[in-house]
C-alpha cells in the first residue's frame, strides 16, 4: 500500500479540529515505515486515515451523503452541493462532476459496477444517472411517477452478477425495481407490506456473493433479504440502540468475508451482522473526535477490506480497518 | 552581543542586556576550582561545562529569547465588487479572472476570495496552492443595492494569515457609495497590506435617468401641486413622461405623450390638482423610444415623492365583514365623524405608513393578527408610538388574544394586555410543533423565528412543545418538552439552542407527540409540521390515533424552489382535519403559525350575556353618556387583563374581578382604545339599537385621533448622499420665530425601523436633524412640536429614495481606485481579459517576520534538565546511580517534550528504548571495571590456600611490629585526636595516588561517597615520593602498609611542628 498523505485539505481539517499532526507521532511511525509496514491506526479503535473539511473546494464536502468505492479501490462520495467526487484509496482528491440539475434536491445514493459505470441516484428528479469514471454521462433513466419505469425519490442502485439492476425509491410508493443492463425495465420485485410492515424508505441495496439481495428498510429499522426473484427469505432487526437493534439503517454492504455492515444514521454507528442476524461487533459513538461519527449516511468497503465511512457532520470520511 | 549570540541562527532576544550575566563563567569557573576539587577529572570538566551552560541559558531566558521566524509565503486575498453598478458581463469576467489569475499560484502560496457589495462575504479562505470554486456557483448576493469596498478590506484583513506577506487583488468599478474607501486603504497599508487594483471598465452611454422629482411637502386640498421633474440623458433621446398620483395615472398634457431630451438635465413641470386629504404620493416614469439599447440601466427610469395635505382629521375602519361593521360606521357618519371602511379580502392587508398617515385613527374590527405581515404590524405600532396616531381594537371570535395578537407589537401599545392573569379557570389550549430541518436558506433560522412567534402568540397557561430529530439520543426528541409555557424566555432559549436535523420519518415524531397531547388536559390540542415532505410518511394508524384523540394537525410546506414532496403533507392535513399551506415565500411563515396557533386560543371568547358596569365615570371619553339610563347588555366579549396605567371606564364584574369591556390611554405619542365586545349582530344587537352608541363611539374615535399639524410651519427633507436631512422653519400666528422648541421625532425608514431624529436649532427658528439613508424606499419623518410644555401637533415629511445608488454610476470612478492604488503602493492592472499576463504571485513584496518568545520553552526543556544534572553529576557520586538519573530526565524529556506519548506503544517503547540506551552507555564506564574487579575476587577467592595463608602470617607479623613500634615510641592510652586518623587513611588509601581501575573500585560501584577532604590534597607527597610509588604496583602488600606507615607518622610529625609553631 502506498504513503498516506496529508492532502492540504486534510491539513486544513486538522487544524480545525484542534488536532496538529504531532512530530513525534511522526517519529513513532518512523520504524513502521522504514519496515515498510502499513501504518498504524491514527485511532485506538482503527482509523487509519480520514479526509475532507467541510466547504465547496475539491475534496472538501458540505453534507457528504453518498459513497461508493468501485473496483480499482477509487472513492466516490456524493454530497450536498450536487458534485460527485473521486478519491484515490489513500484519499487523494482525483475529479469532480456536478449533477446536471440540482435546484430541486441532491443525490442520495452512488453505486460503481464492476465495470466501473458510476450509477448515482438523483434522488430529487426521479432518475438514476449513469457516468463513466471521469464524470462523462452514459445514460440516464427513469421518470417521476409511481408506474412502471417510473421513481418518485430514488436512494440506491445494485447490479447482480448477470447485470441487471436493482433500484429503491421512497416517498409513499416505497418499492424496489429491476431493470435490464441496458437501462430498461423489467419488473417490481418488492412492494407493499414485507412480513407484516410496509416497505418505509429503503435507503440502501447490495448484492452478496451468494446473489442476495440485502434491503436497509430504515424507517423500519431493520434488515431484509430476498433472492433475485423478489421471495424474502431473512429478515431481522428493530428500533433500538443495543446489539443486533438498529436506527435508521441507511447503508449496507455486504463484506468479502460473508458479514453484512451496516452503517446506523440515527445510532452514529456501524455494526457487522452474520447473515442469520447475530449481531458481531459495533463501531464508533457520536463525537466530533476521529474515530467517532455524527450521522452517518454511508459506508462502503474498500477492495482491500478497509471500511470508508462518511461521517455525514463532521464532512469528512474516515478509513478504518475493523 | 545579541547579534554575536544569536550568529546566524533565526533567534533574537527582547532584552539583550541581559546577555552581560554570561560573562558570569569565568568567574564561576575559578570559584568551581575550589569547591569542584574533589571530584574527579572527568566529573569536575563535566560539572564546570554544566554551570557555565546553566549560567548562559539563564542569560538567554532573561533576555528573552525569541523565535524570529521569516517566511517568504505570499497570500493573495481577491475582493470581487457584485454590486448592482458592475454590468452582468463583468460580474462573470470577475471570477474567471480569479480561477485564471490562480493557476499560477505556487504551491505553499495561498489563495483567498471575498465578494461584496453592502456586505463582504468569505467565499474561500486563504487556501494554499489555488482557487478551488467551480466557476459560477458563487451563491446569490443577498443585498447588491448598496457597495462598500471599505468593510471588504476589513474583512480581508481580518482572514489574512500572519506568516505570509499580504496583497489584495481588489476587483471593482470603484463606484463605493458606503463607508470610508480611503481610511480604509490607508489602515490595510498600515497593516503591512498592498493593495492592486484591478478596475472594471464600463461607460454607459446611452443612459436615461430620473436624477429626481420634487413636490412641495405641505399642500393645501383643492391647490393645484407643481411638480418638478428632473431626467438627465447622456445624449438625445425620445420618451414618454408617465405620472401617476395616489396610484391613478394623471392625464397629462398632449407634449408630454413625446418628449425631446437634451444630453444633460431636462427639467419638466407640471401641475397636478389635489381633491382629498392626507398624503399624496407621485410617481413618475420616463418611457424612452426605440430599442433596449437606447437606455442602459431600466431600474433608474422613475422617482417618486410625496406630499402632506393638511385637511379634515379622518378614521380609518378596516373590517373583514362589512355587513357586520355597516351599523357602526353609519353610527359614526351621522355624528359627523369622516370615516372609511377598508374590506379585507384574500390573505393580506394591503395597507402600508403612508396611507395610515392619511388617517389620524385606525380602527380594527374584529381583524386578526394573521391579516397583516411583520413588517405591517410593526407599523401600526409606530404609527401610534412614533407617528401619533390613534388606534382603536374591537373584539370579536378573531380579536385581542383570540385572533393571534398575542406577544406583537400591537400588544404593546395597547391599554390592555391579551395574556389572562387574573381568571382562576380558563380552558388550555395545546400547541406541539413538529419540525424538519428546513433546506432553504437560512431555513433553521426562520424555524426558529415562527416557533418563538407561535409561543408568543399562546398564553402563558397553554402547553406548548418543539419536536426536532436531532440525532441524540434518541433521534426524535422534544427540543422544547411539552408543557405550559409559562417561563416564555426559558423556551426561547431553548428554540435558540435547537439543532434541527434532517428527519427520516414522520411516523416517530407525530407518535411521540401524540403520546404526550393525550396526557395533557387540554381543551384545544393542535399539532404543526413544518417541513418539505420528504421523510416517510406516517402510518395510517398514527393518523386513525389523531383524530380518536381529537388531535389537529396542519402542514406548512417549506423549501420551493428546491424540492416540496406535497402528498405527503396534504395527506396528513386532510386526515386530521387540519390544513396544509404552500409556503411560497418564507416571510409568510409568521403569519401562518400565527394563523395556526390562534386555534389553540379559541377558549378566550366568552360567551356569556352580561351587562357592562362603569368603573370609572370621568373618563373623556364618557362625557355625556348617561350612565344611570343603563348601558344595554352584550352577549359576549374576549378575555384580557387591564395594563396597570390604563383608563378602563366599563367592565364586567365577575367573581375572579372585573374583565375590561372599555379600557383607554395615551402610548407615548398616540392613544389606542380596547373595546373587547363588539361584533356588533351577535354580541351587541342592543347595544346598536341604544341612543348614546352614536355619540359614545364618536366621542372614543375624536379623542383618539391625532393632532394635526400646526399651520405656519415649514418642513422639508432632503436627501444628500447616504444622509438625509429634515429641516423646520417654525414661525408663529404673527410669522415672528419661535425659538427654543421642544422637537421630538422620528424617521421610519423602509425597513420599518425607527431612528430618532434630534433636531438643533441653527438660526432663529431654524431646526435641523440628519438621519442615515442606507435603504430604498419611502422615509417618512414624524416631527412633534412642543413648545412651553404644551403640545402643538405633529408634522409630518419625507423622502423617497426610488432606485438604488448603484443604478446612478454611469461610468467607473477611476480617481478613487487610483488613489487607493497609490496609497497602498500596489499595482495598477488593467488588463482583467488577460490575466496569464499579470503576476499576482511575485514574491517582490517584504518578507514577514514573526517573533514568538521560546524563553518558556527553554526553561522548561533546556535549563531545568541541565540544572538537574548538574546537581546529579556533583552530588550522586556514582556512575551508575548518575546514569539512572539522567536516564529517568532524558525520557521524561522524550515522553513529554516531544508528545510520543501521544501515539501509544510505539511512542512510549521508541522513548524508553533511547532513553536506555543513553543510560547504559554512562553505565558503561563503570560496568567494565565492576566485572573486572567480580573476576578478579572470584579468581582471588579460587586460588586461596598457600598464597592466602602466607599473606595473613605476613599481616600478623606486620600488625605485631607495629603494635610493638607504637606502645614503645608513642604515647600509649592517649590516641588523641589525631590519633587514629594516619590508620584510617591509610586504610583507605591502597598506596596508589590516582584511581586504580584494574582492581576495580567496589566503593564507586555502590554509591558509595567519594569526595576526599580538602585537607588531604594539600598534604600530597612531593614529586619524588609519587616516582617512588610508581613502583608500588610490584610491590607486596606487607611493604605497602610499612610505607604508609612510614609517611603517616612523618605526617604527624609534621602537624606537632607546625603547631608548636603556632
Amino acid at each position: 500500500m502506498g504513503t498516506w498523505l496529508h492532502n492540504p485539505v486534510q491539513t486544513a481539517w486538522a487544524r480545525v479540529a484542534g488536532s496538529r499532526p504531532r512530530p513525534g507521532r511522526l517519529l513513532a511511525l518512523l520504524p513502521l515505515l522504514v519496515a515498510g509496514c502499513d501504518p498504524p491506526p491514527l485511532t485506538p479503535n482503527g482509523v487509519i486515515a480520514a479526509f475532507g473539511t467541510q466547504g465547496m473546494a475539491q475534496g472538501a464536502f458540505v453534507t457528504p451523503r453518498a459513497i461508493a468505492v468501485g473496483p480499482d479501490g477509487a472513492v466516490y462520495v456524493a454530497d450536498k452541493t450536487a458534485r460527485i467526487q473521486r478519491f484515490s484509496p489513500q484519499g487523494e482528491f482525483e475529479t469532480q462532476w456536478s449533477m446536471p440539475e440540482r435546484a430541486a434536491g441532491k443525490p442520495v445514493g452512488v453505486f460503481v459496477s464492476p465495470d466501473q459505470r458510476v450509477f448515482v441516484a438523483d434522488t430529487h428528479y426521479s432518475r438514476i444517472m449513469v457516468y463513466d469514471r471521469d464524470g462523462n454521462k452514459l445514460a440516464r433513466f427513469g421518470e417521476n411517477g409511481t408506474g412502471d419505469g417510473q421513481f418518485l425519490l430514488t436512494t440506491d442502485v445494485a447490479m447482480d452478477a448477470d447485470g441487471y439492476l436493482y433500484v429503491s425509491e421512497y416517498g409513499g410508493n416505497d418499492r424496489i425495481t429491476k431493470w435490464t443492463p441496458d437501462y430498461r425495465f423489467v419488473c417490481v420485485l418488492v412492494a407493499g407490506e414485507v412480513a407484516g410492515r410496509s416497505l418505509a424508505r429503503p435507503s440502501a441495496l447490495d448484492i452478496d456473493a451468494e446473489q442476495t439481495l440485502w434491503v436497509a428498510d430504515s424507517c423500519n429499522h431493520r434488515l431484509l433479504r430476498f433472492d433475485l426473484t423478489g421471495r424474502l427469505l431473512a429478515h431481522f432487526g428493530e428500533m433500538g440502540d443495543g446489539a443486533g437493534q438498529m436506527r435508521f439503517p441507511y447503508d449496507v454492504a455486504a463484506t468479502p468475508d460473508g458479514e453484512l455492515l451496516v452503517c446506523e444514521y440515527a445510532n452514529s454507528r456501524l455494526q457487522w451482522f452474520s447473515p442469520d442476524g447475530r449481531s458481531l461487533r459495533t463501531w464508533g459513538v457520536q463525537g466530533r473526535e476521529l474515530g467517532q461519527l455524527w450521522a452517518p449516511w454511508g459506508a462502503a468497503i474498500g477492495p482491500e477490506g478497509n471500511v470508508y465511512v462518511i461521517d455525514t457532520l463532521n464532512c469528512r470520511v474516515q478509513v478504518i480497518r475493523p | 552581543m545579541s547579534e554575536l549570540l544569536a550568529l546566524q541562527l533565526p533567534f533574537a532576544f527582547e532584552h539583550p542586556q541581559w546577555l552581560w550575566l554570561c560573562l558570569l563563567v569565568p568567574v564561576l569557573v575559578w570559584l568551581s576550582r575550589r569547591s569542584l576539587a574533589g571530584l574527579d577529572p572527568v566529573r569536575r570538566g563535566l560539572a564546570l561545562l554544566l554551570r557555565s551552560l546553566v549560567i548562559v541559558i539563564l542569560a538567554i531566558c532573561l533576555a528573552q529569547i525569541v523565535y524570529v521566524r521569516e517566511n517568504d509565503k505570499l497570500t493573495v486575498l481577491f475582493l470581487m465588487d457584485r454590486s448592482d453598478s458592475v454590468p452582468d458581463e463583468k460580474q462573470i469576467l470577475q471570477e474567471s479572472f480569479i480561477a485564471e489569475a490562480s493557476k499560477a499560484c505556487p504551491r505553499h502560496d495561498r489563495v483567498g476570495v471575498i465578494d461584496f457589495a453592502r456586505h463582504a462575504y468569505v467565499q474561500q479562505p486563504p487556501y494554499e496552492g489555488g482557487y478551488y470554486l467551480e466557476v459560477g456557483r458563487l451563491p446569490r448576493m443577498p443585498n447588491p443595492d448598496r457597495t462598500d469596498i471599505a468593510s471588504a478590506l476589513r474583512m480581508a484583513m481580518a482572514i489574512f494569515p500572519a506568516d505570509a506577506a499580504k496583497r489584495i487583488v481588489l476587483i471593482t468599478d470603484g463606484n463605493d457609495n458606503m463607508g470610508d474607501l480611503l481610511q480604509e486603504a490607508a489602515t490595510a497599508r498600515a497593516g503591512g497590506a498592498v493593495i492592486d487594483v484591478v478596475p472594471l471598465w464600463y461607460e454607459h452611454t446611452n443612459e436615461i435617468y430620473f436624477d429626481r422629482m420634487v413636490a412641495p411637502n405641505l399642500v393645501e386640498e383643492g391647490e393645484q401641486v407643481p411638480i418638478r421633474m428632473v431626467i438627465t440623458s447622456r445624449r438625445p433621446a425620445v420618451g414618454r413622461v408617465d405620472l401617476y398620483h395616489n396610484g391613478q395615472q394623471v392625464l397629462l398634457p398632449q407634449e408630454f405623450g413625446r418628449v425631446q431630451l437634451d444630453a444633460g438635465d431636462n427639467v419638466f413641470l407640471v401641475r397636478v390638482p389635489i381633491r382629498s386629504g392626507g398624503p399624496q404620493r407621485f410617481e413618475a416614469r420616463f418611457v424612452p423610444e426605440g430599442s433596449r439599447a437606447a437606455d442602459a440601466i431600466a431600474e433608474n427610469n422613475s422617482a417618486t415623492t410625496f406630499s402632506f395635505v393638511s385637511g379634515k382629521r379622518r378614521a380609518l375602519v378596516l373590517s373583514m365583514d362589512p355587513t357586520y361593521d355597516q351599523v357602526f360606521v353609519d353610527a359614526l357618519r351621522s355624528e359627523k365623524v369622516d370615516i372609511d371602511l377598508l374590506h379585507l379580502t384574500g390573505d393580506d392587508a394591503t395597507l402600508d405608513l403612508l396611507q395610515m398617515l392619511n388617517y389620524s385613527t385606525v380602527i380594527l374590527s374584529n381583524v386578526p393578527a394573521h391579516m397583516f405581515t411583520d413588517e405591517q404590524l410593526k407599523m401600526l405600532a409606530s404609527y401610534v408610538k412614533d407617528l401619533g396616531g390613534g388606534l382603536v381594537m374591537l373584539g370579536g371570535d378573531e380579536s385581542f388574544g383570540a385572533g393571534g395578537w398575542m406577544g406583537t407589537p400591537v400588544e404593546e401599545v395597547m391599554p390592555v394586555t391579551f395574556e389572562i392573569k387574573h381568571k382562576k379557570v380558563i380552558p388550555r389550549g395545546a400547541l406541539v410543533i413538529i419540525m424538519h430541518s428546513c433546506e432553504i436558506p437560512r431555513g433553521n433560522t426562520y424555524g426558529k423565528e415562527v416557533a418563538k412567534k407561535s409561543l408568543d402568540t399562546i398564553s402563558s397557561r397553554d402547553y406548548f412543545g418543539i419536536i426536532a430529530y436531532t440525532w441524540s439520543p434518541m433521534g426524535v426528541n422534544w427540543a422544547v418538552p411539552l408543557g405550559p409555557s409559562a417561563d416564555k424566555t426559558k423556551i426561547k432559549r431553548l428554540i435558540d439552542v435547537m439543532q434541527i436535523g434532517d428527519m427520516p420519518d414522520f411516523d416517530s415524531a407525530m407518535i411521540e407527540a401524540v403520546r404526550q397531547l393525550v396526557k395533557t388536559d387540554a381543551a384545544q390540542k393542535h399539532m404543526i409540521i413544518i417541513s418539505d415532505g420528504d421523510p416517510s410518511p406516517p402510518s395510517p394508524a398514527t393518523l386513525k390515533s389523531m383524530v380518536d384523540a381529537k388531535i389537529t394537525c396542519s402542514t406548512v410546506g417549506i423549501g420551493y424552489g428546491q424540492h416540496v414532496v406535497e402528498p405527503t403533507l396534504r395527506n396528513i392535513a386532510m386526515a386530521t382535519k387540519g390544513r396544509f399551506y404552500a409556503c411560497r415565500n418564507p416571510r409568510t411563515l409568521p403569519q401562518i403559525f400565527v394563523k395556526e396557533s390562534q386555534i389553540v386560543r379559541r377558549s378566550l371568547i366568552d360567551e356569556q350575556r352580561f351587562t357592562p358596569q362603569v368603573q370609572y365615570a370621568f373618563s373623556e371619553v364618557l362625557t355625556g353618556i348617561r350612565a344611570d339610563d343603563g348601558v344595554p347588555a352584550l352577549n359576549g366579549l374576549v378575555l384580557t387583563s387591564p395594563k396597570p396605567l390604563a383608563l378602563v371606564p366599563l367592565v364586567r364584574m365577575t367573581k375572579d374581578g372585573p374583565d375590561p369591556v372599555l379600557a383607554h390611554w395615551q402610548y407615548e405619542l398616540g392613544k389606542s382604545v380596547a373595546f373587547t365586545s363588539g361584533f356588533w349582530p351577535r354580541w351587541g344587537p342592543e347595544w346598536t339599537r341604544w341612543p348614546s352608541f352614536a355619540k359614545l363611539w364618536a366621542q372614543i374615535v375624536r379623542w383618539s385621533m391625532r393632532q394635526e399639524s400646526p399651520a405656519n410651519f415649514e418642513v422639508y427633507t432632503k436627501v444628500e448622499g447616504n444622509r438625509g436631512r429634515v429641516i423646520v422653519e417654525a414661525l408663529d400666528k404673527d410669522a415672528g420665530y419661535l425659538n427654543f422648541l421642544d422637537l421630538p421625532g422620528g424617521v421610519i425608514k423602509p425597513d420599518q425601523s425607527v431612528e430618532p431624529l434630534r433636531f438643533n436649532q441653527t438660526g432663529p427658528g431654524h431646526y435641523e436633524a440628519s438621519f442615515d439613508v442606507d435603504q430604498t424606499g419611502q422615509y417618512i419623518a414624524s416631527v412633534n412640536v412642543r413648545h412651553s410644555g404644551e403640545d402643538l401637533g405633529a408634522i409630518h415629511t419625507g423622502a423617497s429614495i426610488p432606485f438604488s445608488p448603484e443604478f446612478r454610476e454611469l461610468s467607473t470612478n477611476e480617481a478613487i481606485l487610483r488613489q487607493v492604488q497609490e496609497t497602498t503602493g500596489g499595482r495598477w492592472l488593467d488588463d482583467i481579459g488577460n490575466p496569464a499576463a499579470v503576476d499576482l504571485f511575485s514574491h517582490d513584496l517584504p518578507p514577514t517576520v514573526s517573533r514568538q518568545p521560546v524563553w518558556d520553552w527553554t526553561l522548561a526543556w533546556l535549563l531545568l534538565p541541565l540544572f538537574l544534572v548538574d546537581v546529579a553529576l556533583r552530588r550522586l557520586a556514582s556512575w551508575p546511580a548518575f546514569s539512572i538519573l539522567f536516564e529517568a530526565v532524558l525520557l521524561i524529556f522524550l515522553l513529554y517534550g516531544v508528545g510520543t506519548v501521544h501515539s501509544g506503544f510505539w511512542g512510549v517503547a521508541g522513548s524508553i528504548l533511547l532513553a536506555e540506551l543513553v543510560g547504559w552507555s554512562i553505565r558503561y564506564r563503570s560496568i567494565g571495571p565492576m566485572f573486572a574487579s567480580i573476576t578478579h575476587t572470584v579468581a582471588v577467592l579460587g586460588g586461596a590456600g598457600q598464597r592466602s595463608t602466607t599473606a595473613l602470617g605476613q599481616l600478623k607479623t606486620t600488625r605485631e611490629r607495629v603494635r610493638e613500634e607504637r606502645t614503645g615510641g608513642g604515647e600509649p592510652g592517649s590516641p588523641g585526636p589525631e590519633g587514629p586518623a594516619p590508620d584510617r587513611t591509610a586504610r583507605y588509601e591502597p598506596g596508589a595516588a590516582g584511581p586504580t581501575p584494574s582492581t576495580g573500585d567496589l566503593h564507586d560501584a555502590l554509591g558509595g561517597a567519594r569526595a576526599q577532604p580538602e585537607y588531604k590534597e594539600k598534604r600530597r607527597p612531593p614529586a619524588g615520593l609519587g616516582a617512588d610509588e610508581s613502583k608500588d604496583e610490584t610491590d607486596d602488600v606487607t611493604s605497602r602498609l610499612l610505607r604508609a606507615k612510614r609517611r603517616a607518622r612523618r605526617d604527624l610529625d609534621g602537624e606537632s611542628d607546625e603547631k608548636r609553631k603556632d
